[in-house]
């Protein structure tokens, strides 16, 4: 094969996903347009998920990063973020991404974008990549606005999965890979345009799905050397619809394919073949074959193959934990504004000037990005900011860098704030307590009033702290955040 | 060890412009209004005035930086002025720089001064404020009623009670307040409020409702200060002199070490202990008649009463709702109406709640009067309970 890929040594090592806790019924939606589209009713059910006013592409993708690295002793050589919709079009968003989840600074980083087969082509090459003593986290995540009554407003989601791919003890391993490129516009999103255009599905399924997708398919059979009777399952982002009739093109039956998340979730765009992938790896069985498909001008097609590793990280991570980890809003206006569809008046102090001191920002940069405090090797108080004199016995000079981000740390006081100006009223903040002396003041997230209180548990997740709109930046720090079901089985265990 | 200030500098005259909405005035106006007013009380020509503290916080939104507001405003005959800020400290600040100016003998008679224009803002609460190019990447947005309402959420857990108390305690607060404040001409909000309205009212930063936040007024107050020596050469008998002024910032222990538990004032309790120390008092409870505190918001009046050793550990919500701190209480509080309804110009504040003592002291608080004082306090607090600046002073009835 001219083509051979690595199977021997390199393949996924790891995987995590992250689906944001907020989710829209899709009833709400509907309810929201009937006045002009009573037809939108029928497409009403169930829920999709999207990024809360704090999320984005970076922070999704943070979290599925830091889940995928969850427990893994593996060094990090590059990272590599998956996207069409990056907050930056100059500014590396993977290096955010590799700060915040504190990959080093010794390392390669690199946005793919262009397309929805952005993350998958990038996994092909990974397979075809020689081995080394490597790794490459890669990273999808996907945040796209869409235009209220589009269909792509019901049908969308927001999320991030990820998958860490090296020399190791792999989970899976690449069995072969295929791609075709055919300039199909089924939908695009210009530079100029803030949404994606989207053109009749009967042709896109026909023209598209069924034709282009088979024929990367039969490249990566014969690259990986096996068929379709090999293939335990099939991980195709696209509606059930299209996967109905793509088993009728291809003969297989349709229990084949895995679950489009469509229900609780929606199409997550890049992220949705990862997405799905690490939902299929959450219940597959050694020695399985899996096709991933990815879809958007041409097609994917990779095959991997399972081994006994994976039992080991069958942990929880993946995506059944963070899709149960949700709360659900029935409020149409509220999905409109959190995703700045509508410009609700919150008054002048929404009018502050978040402009961004960088040479402060660069300077504090590991403060900011990893939440990097001291420990004082005098008296081992931890304490946030680090400083020079301890605050607790004023040793000089004796803190040793230490990050407060994998912490969970404790509620110790907090106000609910309907003053100060927040995209989600009311403003929740706080001081959290965390291990040896540590106390912060913090801005909390994903809490709704009524939830937090003195004594409860809250883990730290990255996001945006401030936007700058004037100058079209943002900026990110860590916050308090709920413990997911994981974390409190951990915390309780 | 240094004998502190305690009895060596007389006010022989205080000033205080009413406080409230003032649409009418601008920062130099108001300046002038207290100014008068103190000159004419002291009886001295504008020229014996040597030197001037002037107190300012925002100055972005109202008189500007420097000396110069200051100093143009009232035609000063080129003395030196110093400007001070020190949060909500600022009104207090600069009368210690006064007060410390002629203790030193740096100069006999000296103006302190303190002025805040709010109301220029166009929008309700205090203005919005950077906190510097490090904080704001990490620190809350928050505002000072979210900053100090988080008080009650751990003074609560602290002392195993439960939010109703302690909203209770803090209405009770407000009515007696608002009960003062209608007493005073001056005052910004001279309105009588039930119980049930301050419970009722809305929300602004759980659990402090409307009533549990003070007025963001437009005010100056001001204070002429002298040796004791010149007082009694200039024929006054009954003197107020200043007994203690102390002050105390945050360090980062509140912030960031978990040895604070986030329901009181470390900083207030610091300076409170120094300020005794230094006005010779043994027993606060005893000894001090009454009290001005930052009552910025109803559960700071509340803590503070703890941090200052007039409420014992954990007793200050069952003193306040026994009518300890009310007008006709064992130390009344606020008698002026406080924070909460004279209002608060920030950078005259502390030097509002010193002309209350004086005149309270001097038995010139007319309809107000609470009998014959003969020791007050007054503190301050700037910043937020993790970060602040606390001041604590002490004045007096001095026997000429």
């Amino acid at each position: 094969m001219s083509e051979a890929t690595n199977e021997a040594t390199t393949g996924i090592l790891s995987f995590g996903a992250y689906i944001p806790r907020l989710r829209i019924a899709r009833s709400a939606i509907a309810d929201g347009l009937a006045w002009a589209m009573p037809g939108a009713r029928s497409m009403g059910k169930g829920e999709r998920a999207f990024a809360n006013w704090d999320e984005d592409v970076i922070t999704m993708a943070a979290e599925a990063g830091r889940e995928c690295l969850r427990g893994s002793a593996a060094t990090v050589n590059a990272v590599q973020l998956a996207s069409t919709t990056f907050p930056f079009l100059d500014r590396s968003n993977s290096g955010v991404v590799a700060d915040a989840l504190q990959c080093g600074k010794t390392l390669r980083t690199e946005d793919l974008a262009g397309s929805r087969r952005a993350a998958t082509s990038a996994l092909a090459r990974l397979a075809l990549t020689p081995a080394a003593a490597e790794s490459t986290l890669l990273i999808a995540s996907e945040c796209r606005e869409t235009r209220p009554g589009s269909p792509a407003e019901m049908a969308y989601g927001h999320a991030a999965a990820a998958v860490l791919v090296g020399a190791g003890e792999p989970i899976a391993k690449f069995r072969g890979i295929g791609s075709v490129h055919a300039d199909l516009v089924d939908q695009y999103r210009s530079a100029e345009g803030e949404f994606d255009y989207a053109l009749e599905e009967r042709w896109v399924r026909e023209e598209g799905y069924f034709k282009l997708i088979p024929a990367a398919i039969s490249a990566a059979m014969e690259n990986a050397g096996t068929n379709l009777g090999e293939i335990h399952r099939i991980v195709l982002p696209a509606s059930a619809a299209v996967a109905r009739g793509l088993a009728r093109v291809l003969k297989v039956g349709t229990e084949l394919f895995t679950d489009p998340l469509a229900a609780g979730c929606g199409d997550c765009g890049v992220a949705h073949p990862l997405l799905m992938l690490a939902s299929a790896l959450e219940s597959a069985v050694p020695g399985e074959q899996i096709l991933v498909l990815g879809f958007g001008q041409g097609a994917d097609a990779i095959v991997l193959e399972t081994t006994p590793a994976l039992a080991k990280l069958q942990d929880g991570r993946g995506v059944a934990r963070t899709l149960a980890d949700k709360r659900v809003i029935d409020n149409y206006t509220m999905f409109l504004s959190l995703r700045n569809q509508i410009a609700i008046d919150f008054g002048m102090r929404a009018e502050r000037d978040n402009r961004t001191a960088m040479s402060a920002m660069y300077r504090k940069r590991d403060d900011i990005s990893a939440m990097m405090g001291g420990r004082c090797r005098e008296c081992n108080t931890l304490q946030f900011p680090h400083a020079a004199i301890c605050v607790a016995c004023g040793a000089r000079d004796a803190q040793t860098p230490e990050s407060l981000s994998g912490l969970t740390g404790r509620v110790k006081s907090y106000t609910e704030d309907w003053m100060a100006y927040t995209p989600h009223p009311p403003y929740i903040y706080g001081n959290v307590e965390f291990v040896d002396g540590a106390n912060i003041m913090l801005e909390f997230t994903d809490f709704e009033a009524g939830q937090v209180e003195v004594g409860r548990e809250v883990r730290m997740v990255f996001r945006v702290k401030d936007y700058d709109h004037k100058r079209n930046f943002r900026r990110y720090f860590w916050k308090p955040a709920p413990l997911t079901a994981t974390t409190e089985e951990t915390g309780n265990g | 060890m240094a004998k502190g200030i305690r009895d060596k500098v007389a006010i022989i005259g205080m000033g205080c412009s009413r406080f409230g909405e003032r649409w009418d005035c601008g920062p130099d106006e108001l300046m002038l209004e207290s100014y008068t007013e103190a000159l004419a009380d002291a009886g001295i020509d504008q020229n014996e005035i040597e030197a001037a503290w002037f107190g300012l916080f925002f100055q972005e939104q109202s008189a500007g930086k420097s000396a110069l507001p200051l100093s143009l405003a009232l035609r000063l005959p080129n003395i030196p002025v110093t400007r001070v800020e020190n949060m909500c400290a600022t009104g207090t600040e600069a009368l210690r720089g006064a007060v410390y100016a002629v203790a030193a003998g740096a100069c006999d008679t000296a103006l302190a001064i303190g002025v805040e224009k709010l109301k220029d803002t166009g929008y309700g609460g205090l203005p919005e404020r950077s906190k510097g190019t490090f904080d704001d990447l990490w620190l809350p947005s928050s505002t000072a009623p979210g900053n100090f309402a988080q008080l009650a959420s751990a003074y609560a857990a602290k002392h195993k009670r439960p939010m109703e108390d302690i909203k209770k305690a803090m209405a009770h607060i407000s009515v007696k307040s608002h009960a003062n404040g209608k007493l005073n001409p001056k005052a910004h909000l001279q309105k009588e409020i039930t119980e049930e309205q301050a419970l009722g009212a809305a929300m602004i930063a759980y659990p402090l409702g409307l009533y549990d936040c003070c007025g963001v007024s437009d005010g100056s107050a001001c204070a002429i200060v002298t040796t004791v020596e010149k007082a009694k050469a200039m024929g006054i008998k009954d003197m107020v002199t200043v007994k203690a002024i102390q002050l105390a910032p945050s360090n980062g222990f509140e912030m960031s070490n978990s040895g604070w538990d986030g329901s009181y004032f470390h900083t207030t309790r610091i300076a409170a202990q120094r300020a005794y120390t230094e006005a010779g008092i043994t027993n606060p409870r005893q000894e001090v008649d009454m009290m001005e505190v930052h009552d910025c918001f109803s559960i700071t009046e509340l803590v503070v009463m703890e941090d200052l050793g007039i409420a014992a550990e954990g007793q200050a919500v069952d003193d306040v709702l026994n009518g300890v701190f009310d007008r006709d209480g064992e130390v009344p509080c606020q008698v002026d109406g406080g924070l909460k309804c004279f209002g608060h110009p920030i950078g005259a504040s502390g030097l509002r709640m010193a002309y209350e003592m004086y005149l309270q002291l001097l038995g010139r608080a007319g309809e107000r009067q609470i009998g014959s004082p003969s020791i007050g306090l007054t503190h301050n607090l700037g910043g937020a309970p993790n970060r602040n600046v606390a001041s604590v002073s002490v004045f007096g009835l001095h026997a000429g």
